[in-house]
């Protein structure tokens, strides 16, 4: 039985539509991120959960119950803000007891949950400081350790990271799934961060508007994204115009706009069918035959370079190349771009353009 | 340029005798964690904040007590400050300079500063009825609209989606490229600085720790505390055990003995060597003298991220490419290792590695 379910839920604010047709089952113990730009309802979605925010029309149940009319305190859920959210008058061990003490459980898990979780995060030895001495990751992993120890099976976490230092959260994501793993918890965590997103679910759910895009795991939405705009959200990708010249079992050749042609995986296309074909920069690389480019800039990304290339089509290509083999060639250059056959995929072309199908605000 | 500033607040000190030049039409990002002072160096570079010690020059001129609205230096607050009663168009000619322009160069000037940033068509728009990125776009062209010799920009991506700081990282940087401004841009996202910058600046606790291209920052860093920064490294902790011009080796009390770059930290000196997870490589066991256990393997996209255990050394992290990902699963026994031109030996600090390589 699916922990969570949304049934045909929308919310509407005056005319706003935030949620519209919202239809997710989210099972025991899995770990599910709500993904999208601002705006996009993500955070209506989650609100909806916890009974801050009341549908405007469909259901939401938890563990097989309907949650109409369940007010925030009954529904069982851990919750985690963007916005740390602690006691500034009392410590940290007593910020973590807040949770079990309202639940009432006896005198003598009281003293030792709120520690067993500190201990959890690796802040025992911080119990008796007060927030303000400590640093906001930290702050941020007590704010869990309170949610945790209120012994709910499901845990919300809405944007949890994004107060943080890029550095600090990158740290943070490994932490937030390893716990909530060990402890083999439901967890629904609503962010904007692709990367992050990608690093810590077992399923990525893509908003859109009000509305579920697609969802699949990390890999599915990176490799095989059936949406252009998830293409595009969830790691880079090229995207070049073209024509469907032949379309096949084995694969479909695309005409692209200075007539030369380049190969995708099967699509179902037929010929002459008006497309977009999507490759990711890791896929694309320097040959000897291929799409004619110059390169128009180089950059140093670490353990590789990131090369931008014009096409003869007029596309803007990027690639990676690794770094010891940066002198390779040098910016403007004429170069060879091409790929192997699975790494691209193609798409109907939007009727509305390109830019409009992958506009992220 | 920056001399030796200090800037104490209480028992802060934000700016701990900080030095920095920042070369004509350079893109300089200051980089460092929360609380490091990279805001007051800014303030101090665009004299809304005082130094208690030190001096700010422009070119050749003292402009320490220089006031701010004359030193033609404009800072970009976080965020943004548009005037929410005045038009996208108001709101850019509002800058001093500006005003005392022509009529007719000020229609033609109002024009171009918009398609530099793609907001023509919203030249009568509100701040409100813009999204964030526009509303960036906007504070961007107003501060430049004043013909800065310096552009100070703070955290100028932070309240912005993920997805889309990427695009506007590369949008930023060609737009202050083509105008041939010189930028001092705070981060605290060194990817970010990686990016963009022609020259990080990396900030911690009031001074700055080192300063070069971003592949010397990544390459060459100084410390321990940026090799972990700008990209993240794993760490050996151990003793010198030989040093000669081709490189150096290390033994831990285990006795596992790795190499590195040459080094100036003498033999029978605790040393710690880090190495760049991006140049951490799973070996075969045989292979390998660190041998380990796969702890975890999470799917990045264009990489995935292993985190490997190794007896009584600790984790080891690195990056294959996510079409090797299925060579490999959780629980394999498995070896790490590097090229030893990847991995530089530092001196053990003095506070403890844990201390050293603190974020936050």
């Amino acid at each position: 039985m699916p922990l969570v379910e949304m049934k045909g839920v929308s919310k509407r604010f005056g005319k706003v539509v935030a949620s519209s047709g919202i239809d997710l089952r989210i099972e025991d113990g899995e770990y599910v991120t709500i993904l999208g730009p601002s705006g996009c309802g993500k955070t209506t979605l989650i609100r909806m959960i916890a009974g801050i925010l009341e549908p405007s029309e469909g259901k939401v149940l938890i563990g097989g119950r309907d949650m109409d009319g369940v007010p925030i305190e009954e529904r069982d859920i851990g919750y985690v803000f963007q916005n740390i959210a602690l006691f500034p008058h009392l410590n940290m061990l007593e910020n973590v007891s807040y949770g079990p003490i309202v639940k009432d459980v006896s005198e003598e898990e009281r003293v030792s949950v709120p520690r067993q979780y500190l201990e959890l995060v690796n802040l025992l030895d911080r119990m008796s400081m007060f927030p303000s001495a400590l640093s906001g990751g930290e702050q941020q992993k007590v704010a869990l350790a309170r949610a945790l120890a209120s012994g709910a099976r499901l845990l919300l976490l809405d944007e949890p990271l994004s107060a943080l230092d890029a550095r600090v959260r990158m740290d943070l994501r490994y932490e937030l799934r390893r716990i909530t793993k060990d402890l083999g918890l439901t967890v629904l965590h609503v962010t904007h961060d692709q990367e992050e997103a990608m690093t810590v679910s077992d399923r990525i759910v893509l908003m859109r508007n009000g509305r579920i895009m697609e969802s699949g795991s990390p890999e599915q939405m990176y490799r095989a994204p059936k949406e252009l705009f998830t293409a595009n959200f969830i790691g880079e990708t090229n995207l070049l115009d073209g024509v469907v010249a032949v379309s096949g079992d084995d694969r479909t050749l695309v005409e692209v706009r200075d007539g030369s042609v380049v190969e995708a995986q099967p699509s179902g296309f037929e010929p002459g069918d008006a497309v977009v074909l999507s490759v990711r920069p890791e896929r694309v690389h320097a040959l000897n035959e291929g799409l004619k480019a110059v390169v128009r800039s180089m950059s140093f990304m670490g353990t590789y370079i990131r090369v931008t290339a014009e096409a003869d089509s007029e596309d803007i290509l990027e690639f990676d190349i690794p770094v010891p083999r940066g002198g390779d060639f040098n910016v403007g250059d004429n170069i060879h771009l091409g790929w192997s056959m699975g790494s691209a995929l193609v798409y109907q072309r939007p009727p509305g353009g390109i830019a409009e199908a992958v506009k992220l605000e | 340029m920056l001399k030796g500033i200090t800037k104490r607040y209480s028992d802060v000190t934000a700016a701990d005798g900080l030095d920095l030049t920042v070369n004509d039409q350079e893109y300089l990002c200051l980089l460092g964690p929360t609380g490091a002072g990279k805001t007051t160096a800014l303030r101090v570079i665009a004299g809304l904040t005082a130094p208690d010690e030190g001096t700010v020059h422009f070119d050749q001129r003292d402009v320490t007590s220089v006031e701010p609205e004359h030193r033609n230096a404009v800072l970009l607050s976080q965020t943004y400050s548009l005037f929410p009663t005045m038009t996208v168009a108001e709101n850019i000619m509002f800058g001093p300079d500006i005003r005392n322009v022509p009529d007719r160069d000020k229609e033609q000037m109002l024009v171009s500063l918009l398609d530099l940033v793609r907001l023509t068509g919203r030249a009568g728009s509100y701040p409100r009825e813009l999204s964030g990125g526009m509303q960036q776009r906007c504070a961007l062209v107003r501060a430049i609209a004043t013909s800065p010799d310096v552009l100070l920009l703070d955290e100028p991506l932070r309240a912005l989606d993920a997805r889309l700081r990427i695009d506007l990282r590369r949008e930023l940087k060609s737009l202050a490229k083509t105008l041939g401004l010189t930028v001092v841009h705070v981060t605290h996202d060194q990817d970010e600085a990686l990016v963009m910058a022609d020259r990080i600046a990396i900030i911690r606790d009031g001074r700055i720790v080192q300063v070069g291209t971003p592949s010397q920052v990544f390459n060459e860093p100084a410390s321990p505390f940026v090799a972990n920064f700008v990209g993240q490294s794993n760490f050996f902790t151990g003793t010198v055990v030989s040093s000669g011009p081709d490189g150096s080796e290390v033994e831990d009390d285990a006795g596992h003995r790795m190499k590195s770059r040459p080094t100036d930290v003498p033999v029978g000196e605790k040393a710690v060597l880090a190495v760049k997870v991006g140049h951490t490589r799973l070996l075969k066991l045989e292979a390998a003298k660190l041998q380990g256990r796969i702890e975890r393997m999470l799917f990045e996209g264009r990489v995935v991220h292993v985190d490997v255990d190794v007896d009584g050394v600790g984790r080891f992290s690195a990056k294959i490419p996510a079409s090797h990902g299925g060579r490999y699963q959780v629980g394999d026994e498995i070896g790490v290792g590097w090229n030893r031109n990847k991995a530089k030996l530092f001196p053990y600090p003095e506070g403890g590695l844990e201390n050293e390589l603190r974020v936050d």
